[in-house]
């Protein structure tokens, strides 16, 4: 029995991984640039097509996650100069415009593509898993997973926190007027961070297609998953991410052990509203004059 | 009197000066008109027409606009989770026509007690859904239990001052849990499939019924936002931590507005789960939620009748276009919502009457000195006679 | 304050009254243009969704009846006349699909629907058929216990998927211990039960039931209940997005086909497409149709599909039901000469043939159901499926499966039933073929 409920701890890591790889894009797109993207798992899903895309042309995986950051970061260009620039100020106008602009994103790749599910595989190399406890193996691709999420958020960590960009992005969070009147070029700051953001998403999408599916329809849940990790973790700060992906990850993995699956996400759900009145802000999160 | 009680006598008087009536007449005849238009579909349509059902859908679907319309255009809560008290309303309804359904149409095994029950085990209808029977108390229950749990909600939620984005994004969690709790129960909800299968009321009465109702929320929409407390409501959502200062209860004015969007969310609930016949875990998830509040933005959001206007443009359009244009008439409901917040971001009604005021306004300096009329007739009502003479301006 | 809100309101109402007027106005005038040349086409209503998470499976039922419609055409149509396909999206949403029943019916007076995927999309539309008197056919395989005057169904029912896939599995395969997995609602409930029953009758084993949430991609868990239970095989009645997810992560825990294998009645060539050749090998599918079934009219039949649709198209069970199901309105019309519901239900489409690319189907005479041929697919590394087995004979659908509801039958020829369907049509639901035997 233990051996079961440790494994189930290790499996949950990687459902924590997964989840933190999705919502590192939004953290820095809501958390940073204080947008609302409703369009966020139509961005993952943008990112699972590219990789599906590369490995139609021989690629793996390894390739298609700059691929996808390349693809969905140019997309969240269009998007940002397009759709965004103009309601900055209003968060909540955000919502909508990006719900639109999601509805568009999944009508056109549905277009392109079509309606039916998507092959996307993983690499090689990847396939197999080590024994570390338990019957089952624990496959590759997971620890693979437990990386790229520790990577991601160092790489934004590095770039929001060790860089003169990360400088800027963070006075421009602060305050927009004084950081343009201190020369900060803002436009050029906030297209630079959505990209970033944006790319993250892609990367995510990439990362997870070969362990999940791909069809235009999967963007709703990732963004709703996404949403919770960051309303639980906190925005506007790194470490709210993790902690959120892993609290979450962890309890729907042991909650499914020990009842089931639905019974698992649902408890998951009434965890989170009940601990958001105990955070208001989420964990990490910290309040802010409106 | 002296002088001055006189002024202040005066002033009593003249404290309404300003206010414009609860409706004014060519609302009331417009509405008329609009309200006989469509009290008349009946007879014009024919009772077994589609568009006569999706009338009735589309006012319960106003009603709901409006709802939102009341806690978001005019007390600036964005909540993601209406369909929450709607889905309830409904399903309430809904379980009990259908009980009362199966009990005078038995099942394939001869069961008197809704079929989904019957496929998912259970041999009798269960105890705690017996008073369910009259439909009157269900009703009541469906009006009731999604208003308490609103106050619930919005004693936690506002209490705790959580608004904005993290409001959204729990109000939309609620609905989540909501749909995914009537699907893993369905045993009690009909899951996945809904509630189908029982009788609904279309027809000219019922449909009248829904009007009156509908016309009777939009008066109450009127009579709460053109009231004092509709002010304090827009200085809420204009700066909440300033109508704190001045002394308002904050919380408070938005756990009322909240339960009441709740029971108008609950009555068109009900009405459309009595009217259209189907009740799904989709009406009372997070995206008919979202559906709502895109409505709203695009009719008008401070405004009530633009609740009216999204609910029914949009739900057309999408009616038409999903036929006309079956492979890709989403892009233009995408395009819409981007074209609307971005260039109409009051909403079609809330743009169409900023134009108008402004044309009626003119230039600047027309405007100026139409302030300056307005400043001078004011300053010659409180004023005691012969301290201004006419021809004078104000300063 | 008089004149200018007085304008303000008035247009304001203008404003709501031409959101009104956009309901009905320009769409009928649209409408009526088309039905100007309403004498010289036969409409048939097509009701699929197009949009939103059904669509993924969904759109391929509305492209093989578009492609059987334009067969139709290019042999000269039915009785002269062209059949004109009138297409609506009900994008996944069963409240949609009742409202696009009503006006596919009443407002574009079909002749016939063909659509429906979901049982629950099916329920909601049949009342709207069975009171107007319309003709529905529906090509899913579903979990009958049904059958209804005004519905004609080309899918698959339990006895001609299952029946003889369970002791397949239990006498060729070897395998008894059955852990099953299923999506959260209705149809893989239904369809467990009676695979309970099956397994009683041939001596196998239920070692584990587990349901996951609808769209849910995350089975570790599942997976693990699975290796720890004993079971030597699994029986999934997962669909969509899970079962991509619920493949690919169950070969990445290192369980091949050769260890549990995994038997369901619901995973097509696209899902195997999907989830990748490495993870489908191996594993069996229970269909009457595999795009790779070895005659001349599937040959040709997948050719045109994509000739039609693409290169990377495959083809399923369901559509392929969809696409006899077109050619059986098409030769009823033909065989009554007239578009009228009664004279196509009663003697139109009972006991039409066709050479489907599955094998010669035939629609019974007395339930209005399909006689079929079941197949037993493995596999293949290109994602296609070897058929392992292969039933001597058409089987007999029955819409009452026998194990489960043994007084039950379904037969539109009784003159009980006949009797009750000469009555008018009340709430009283009295449209049902059912009878007690």
């Amino acid at each position: 029995m233990t051996q079961a409920l440790i494994s189930q701890v290790l499996i949950g890591l990687s459902v924590a991984a997964i989840l933190v790889i999705s919502a590192i894009g939004l953290a820095v797109i809501f958390g940073v640039a204080g947008v609302i993207n409703m369009a966020h798992g139509q961005f993952i899903m943008v990112g699972a097509y590219t990789a599906a895309v590369i490995g139609q042309f021989g690629g793996n995986t390894f390739w298609a996650i700059p691929a996808s950051f390349i693809v969905v970061a140019l997309l969240g260009l269009i998007v940002e100069r397009a759709v965004i620039q103009w309601i900055y100020d209003r968060p909540l106008e955000t919502l909508l415009a990006t719900w639109g602009v999601g509805i568009i994103l999944e009508v056109l790749m549905k277009l392109i593509f079509g309606p039916q599910l998507y092959y996307v595989g993983s690499p090689k190399v990847l396939s197999g898993g080590v024994h570390l406890i338990g019957r089952l193996p624990y496959p590759y691709y997971r620890l693979f997973l437990i990386g790229m999420a520790i990577l991601m958020v160092a790489a934004t960590f590095i770039v929001l926190y060790r860089t003169n960009f990360g400088l800027k992005v963070r006075a421009v969070r602060r305050n927009r007027a004084i950081s343009g009147c201190l020369g900060i070029d803002t436009t050029r700051v906030d297209m630079l961070i959505f990209m970033f953001g944006s790319g993250l998403a892609g990367v995510a999408g990439a990362v997870l297609a070969p362990i999940k599916s791909v069809s235009t329809t999967m963007g709703f849940t990732y963004a709703v998953n996404s949403y919770m990790v960051l309303v639980l973790g906190g925005v506007g700060n790194l470490l709210g991410v993790p902690t959120g992906g892993g609290l979450i990850g962890e309890a729907e993995t042991l909650l499914a052990f020990k009842y089931n699956s639905v019974i698992g996400e649902l408890l998951v759900f009434i965890f989170i509203v009940i601990a958001i009145r105990v955070f208001p802000r989420g964990i990490f999160g910290y309040y802010e004059r409106a | 009197m002296n002088a001055s009680a006189k002024q202040l006598q005066i002033l009593k008087s003249k404290r309404n000066l300003r206010r414009t009536p609860l409706i004014s007449l060519s609302t009331i005849i417009i509405g008329a008109l609009v309200v006989a238009v469509i009290g008349s579909f009946p007879y014009l349509l024919g009772s077994g027409s589609y568009v006569l059902v999706l009338t009735g859908k589309f006012l319960c679907f106003t009603i709901f606009a409006l709802s939102i319309d009341l806690i978001w255009g005019f007390t600036g809560i964005l909540s993601l989770g209406q369909a929450v008290y709607f889905g309830i309303g409904a399903y309430l309804v809904a379980l009990s026509l259908k009980i009362n359904y199966a009990m005078d149409h038995p099942t394939r095994y001869g069961h008197k007690f809704p079929d989904f029950m019957e496929w998912n085990g259970l041999t009798a209808l269960p105890k705690f859904m017996e008073p369910l029977v009259s439909t009157p108390f269900a009703v009541a229950c469906a009006l009731l239990i999604p208003t308490i749990l609103a106050f619930i909600f919005g004693v936690i939620t506002f209490k705790r001052h959580i608004y904005g984005v993290y409001c959204a994004v729990i109000t939309l969690a609620e609905a989540l849990i909501l749909q995914e709790f009537i699907i893993e129960y369905q045993t009690y909800t009909g899951g996945f499939n809904g509630i189908t299968d029982y009788s609904n009321y279309v027809g000219a009465p019922f449909l009248w019924f829904i009007l009156a109702v509908t016309v009777a929320c939009f008066l109450i929409g009127r009579a709460l936002t053109h009231s004092r407390i509709g002010t304090v409501l827009k200085s809420i959502r204009d700066n909440d931590v300033r109508a704190e200062f001045m002394g308002y209860n904050v919380a408070n004015y938005r756990i009322f507005v909240f339960c009441v969007a709740a029971f108008m969310s609950a009555a068109a609930g009900a009405m459309y789960a009595a009217w259209v016949g189907i009740v799904s875990f989709l009406d009372a998830g997070p995206v008919f939620s979202v559906e709502g509040v895109i409505w709203t933005a695009v009719g008008g959001r401070a405004t009530l009748i633009g609740a009216f206007v999204g609910a029914f443009l949009i739900k057309a359009l999408e009616f038409m276009l999903s036929g006309l244009l079956a492979d890709f008439w989403q892009l233009f409901m995408g395009a819409l919502f981007i074209i609307v917040v971005l260039w109409m971001p009051d909403g079609i009604v809330g743009t169409l009457g900023d134009w108008l005021r402004k044309r009626r306004r003119g230039t600047m300096a027309q405007i100026r000195e139409e302030e300056d009329r307005r400043a001078f007739d004011r300053q010659r009502d409180w004023a005691p006679a012969g301290t201004v003479k006419t021809g004078e301006e104000a300063v | 304050m008089g004149t200018g809100i007085k304008r303000r309101t008035l247009l304001k109402g203008a404003a709501a009254g031409a959101g009104l007027t956009l309901t009905t106005g320009p769409y009928h005038f649209v409408r009526n243009i088309a039905k100007a040349a309403e004498g010289d086409t036969i409409k048939v209503g097509i009701l699929h969704s197009l949009s939103g998470t059904i669509a993924i499976i969904e759109t391929s039922l509305h492209n093989a009846e578009l492609l059987a419609i334009d067969e139709i055409n290019a042999k000269g149509g039915v009785l002269g006349k062209k059949l004109e396909p009138v297409v609506e999206d009900t994008q996944s949403m069963v409240q949609v699909f009742a409202d696009k029943a009503k006006k596919l019916l009443l407002d574009d007076k079909v002749a016939a629907v063909l659509g429906c995927y979901t049982s629950a999309s099916r329920q909601s539309v049949l009342p709207i058929f069975e009171q107007y008197n319309g003709v529905l056919i529906y090509p899913t395989l579903y979990e009958a216990q049904e059958c209804s005057k005004n519905c004609f169904y080309t899918g698959a029912v339990p006895n001609q998927q299952l029946d003889d896939f369970i002791p397949w599995i239990i006498k060729t395969l070897g395998r008894k211990k059955f852990y099953m997995v299923g999506s959260n609602y209705i149809y893989p409930k239904e369809t467990n039960r009676e695979v309970k029953a099956l397994l009683a009758k041939h001596g196998g084993q239920n070692v584990g039931e587990e349901y996951a949430p609808l769209g849910h991609t995350e089975f570790s868990t599942i997976i693990n209940n699975i290796s720890g239970s004993g079971a030597d095989v699994v029986f999934s009645d997962l669909v969509g997005d899970s079962v991509v997810a619920f493949y690919k992560q169950y070969k990445q825990f290192g369980i091949t086909a050769n260890d549990i294998p995994i038997c369901t009645p619901i995973t097509t060539e696209q899902e195997t497409a999907a989830m990748g050749p490495e993870n489908a090998v191996g594993h069996l599918t229970s269909f009457n149709y595999f795009q790779s079934v070895d005659t001349p009219e599937n040959k040709s039949f997948v050719e045109r599909y994509k000739a039609k649709y693409g290169k990377n198209q495959v083809t399923n069970a369901v559509m392929e039901a969809a696409y006899f199901s077109t050619y059986f309105l098409a030769q009823a019309l033909a065989k009554v000469k007239s578009t009228d519901a009664d004279a196509l239900i009663f003697e139109g489409l009972p006991g039409q043939e066709f050479n489907a690319p599955g094998g010669p189907v035939k629609i019974d005479e007395k339930n209005h159901h399909t006689w079929l041929w079941p197949r037993i697919g493995k596999a293949r590394p290109d994602g296609q499926f070897d058929i392992v087995w292969k039933s001597e004979q058409r089987i007999r659908p029955d819409p009452w499966t026998k194990y489960l509801y043994p007084h039950k039958s379904c037969d539109f020829t009784d003159k009980r039933v006949l009797e009750r369907l000469k009555k008018p049509w009340s709430q009283e639901k009295n449209r049902s073929g059912t009878i007690d035997i």
